[in-house]
């Protein structure tokens, strides 16, 4: 389980389970490092891959690592769950689009295998939304673009005053933003106030940067 | 043999403009054009008459032959035209239903449980080419891309395999893995963003697969597809699993299948009936696609019987 005083890096890996474990190998000794399996690595190497991450992690802390697992969950909340949090996933992710009794059924089902259920507001406007429709709040709240998004249409922003309004209103849920790549919005990310700055790009390829950089971007999470 | 014949023509035909550039630069110029290929004929005739013979000569058997054979000419076109859209996967597998057909119903059976189970229903499943197999979300999730592969093993050649990939973003990366798993269809979030559907939908044609575009919890479809810069191949009308056990109030939007069809020329998948009503009721509004899977989720005795009855449902 994450702690709420501590602000984390995640790092996700959307490739090959060889060229993660290379970069993980590389990566500094800290608990404030979180791996991601990204959607594109679930969906190519399954419950296989989560569990390679996860070894491999763990092997590198000398202690179980947290892991999240990015299922993008939209329909079957429960089943998904079940199948990453077997295999040592510490936490899931759900679409916020999804249909709300999905996410209701996703943040129940992470209840029940004690993982972190994390709401991607990806392609939403206004989070609160979503969130005062459901039942339970979950464990985090992740502010989201696309990567396609991101590519193609560059005006689209992240709306950062939208971390402080949802930790007022709902004081117990950590807030994750996932799209920026530079230090700049790593920094930009940690003074609104979020919790977990989500980063890939720059950790893509193994390279003799790749720990430097890690630590750098360590620096800024204190 | 026909090349080298070409060549040859085309270079008269160079001579011959040359020779009126010639002229039209200059009347001197071209009378000296003119004399050189004359002093040239007359130096060497031979070259000249037997480029000249050989011509008619290569013409004339060619049209011999063809009239041997007994060939039509006309009938050789459309020969040429069939064999040229064949894909990579139609030649590996017979000839396939790689692509779907308008104006056919189709019956979609989604597996969800595990792949043995899914590898039991797929050898009852009846010998049809109007059989779609769905490799579900979970076994994606949960066992990769080796689920799409290893059902596309199972399943009898040139059946047509789904990958219920279920993309939000990164289009690119996801329809790549899939295509190259062995799906011929790919499908895509209708509440991802629009972004995203638009390279979803260019990446599945440049991979040559059906693109399908998933409308759950999406209140309007049409909305979503007149943003879009190119259309999808189907689009599938769809209540969610859980929505369905949770409040069942929300129901399939059938008024939408003849909206959609009356403004765009695509297939309509419904998502999300089992009972052999609900596949009426799709059929019944012009659905091109029923999609079943609680039916399916384990393989049983009635399994076979179950498909076919379906099947006849769908005509």
């Amino acid at each position: 389980m994450l702690n709420r005083r501590l602000k984390y890096l995640q790092i996700a890996f959307n490739r090959s389970v060889s060229e993660a474990e290379e970069v993980i190998a590389m990566l500094p000794v800290s608990e404030k490092v979180i791996i991601e399996a990204g959607t594109p690595f679930v969906k190519q190497h399954g419950q296989n891959g989560i569990r390679a991450l996860k070894d491999c992690w763990s092997r590198r802390l000398q202690k179980p690592g947290y892991i999240v697992a990015d299922l993008k969950c939209m329909d079957r909340g429960a089943r998904e769950v079940v199948a990453v949090a077997s295999v040592g996933a510490n936490a899931a992710t759900c679409l916020g689009l999804a249909p709300i009794d999905t996410i209701n059924e996703f943040i129940v089902g992470c209840e029940n295998a004690g993982i972190d259920s994390m709401i991607d507001m990806m392609n939403i406007e206004f989070p609160f939304e979503i969130l005062q429709k459901l039942k339970k709040l979950p464990a985090v709240v992740v502010l989201h673009r696309g990567v396609d998004e991101n590519e193609r249409n560059k005006e689209k922003q992240i709306s950062y005053n939208q971390i402080r309004q949802i930790k007022r209103t709902y004081g117990s849920v950590l807030i994750s933003v996932a799209g920026g790549e530079t230090q700049r919005d790593v920094v930009r990310t940690f003074f609104n106030d979020s919790d977990i700055a989500v980063v890939w790009r720059s950790f893509c390829e193994a390279s003799e940067h790749t720990a430097k950089l890690a630590q750098d971007f360590l620096k800024l999470v204190k | 043999m026909q090349t080298p014949k070409n060549k040859k023509i085309n270079s008269l035909v160079l001579i011959m403009y040359f020779l009126i550039i010639a002229f039209a630069v200059n009347p001197i110029f071209g009378t000296v054009c003119v004399s050189i290929i004359i002093v040239l004929f007359i130096n060497y005739p031979k070259f000249f008459i037997d480029y000249i013979l050989n011509r008619t000569q290569a013409t004339n058997k060619w049209r011999s032959d063809s009239i041997k054979n007994n060939q039509p000419i006309l009938e050789e076109i459309p020969v040429i035209k069939v064999s040229t859209p064949l894909q990579a996967s139609s030649v590996l597998f017979g000839q396939a239903v790689t692509r779907l057909e308008k104006r056919k119903k189709y019956l979609h059976v989604a597996l969800n449980s595990t792949l043995d189970e899914a590898g039991e229903i797929i050898s009852q499943l009846p010998p049809s080419d109007r059989i779609l197999i769905e490799v579900g979300t979970p076994l994606i999730k949960i066992y990769g891309t080796e689920a799409v592969s290893r059902i596309r093993l199972m399943a009898p050649d040139g059946a047509y395999i789904v990958a219920d990939n279920k993309c939000a973003d990164l289009a690119a990366c996801e329809v790549e893995m899939m295509a190259s798993a062995g799906a011929n269809a790919a499908i895509c979030l209708g509440v991802a963003p629009i972004e995203t559907i638009d390279s979803f939908v260019e990446e599945c044609q440049k991979f040559n697969i059906d693109s399908m575009i998933d409308m759950m919890n999406v209140e309007n479809a049409l909305s979503v597809l007149k943003k879009l810069k190119k259309l999808p191949n189907v689009v599938m009308l769809h209540r969610g699993v859980d929505e369905t056990t949770r409040s069942k109030e929300k129901q399939i939007p059938y008024y939408q299948i003849k909206q959609i069809k009356g403004n765009y020329d695509i297939l309509v998948a419904v998502a999300g009936g089992d009972t052999i009503r609900e596949i009426q009721q799709a059929i019944f509004n012009d659905a091109d696609i029923v999609v079943v899977w609680k039916s399916f989720y384990q393989a049983s005795a009635e399994t076979a019987q179950l498909a076919e009855s379906f099947l006849k449902e769908i005509k």
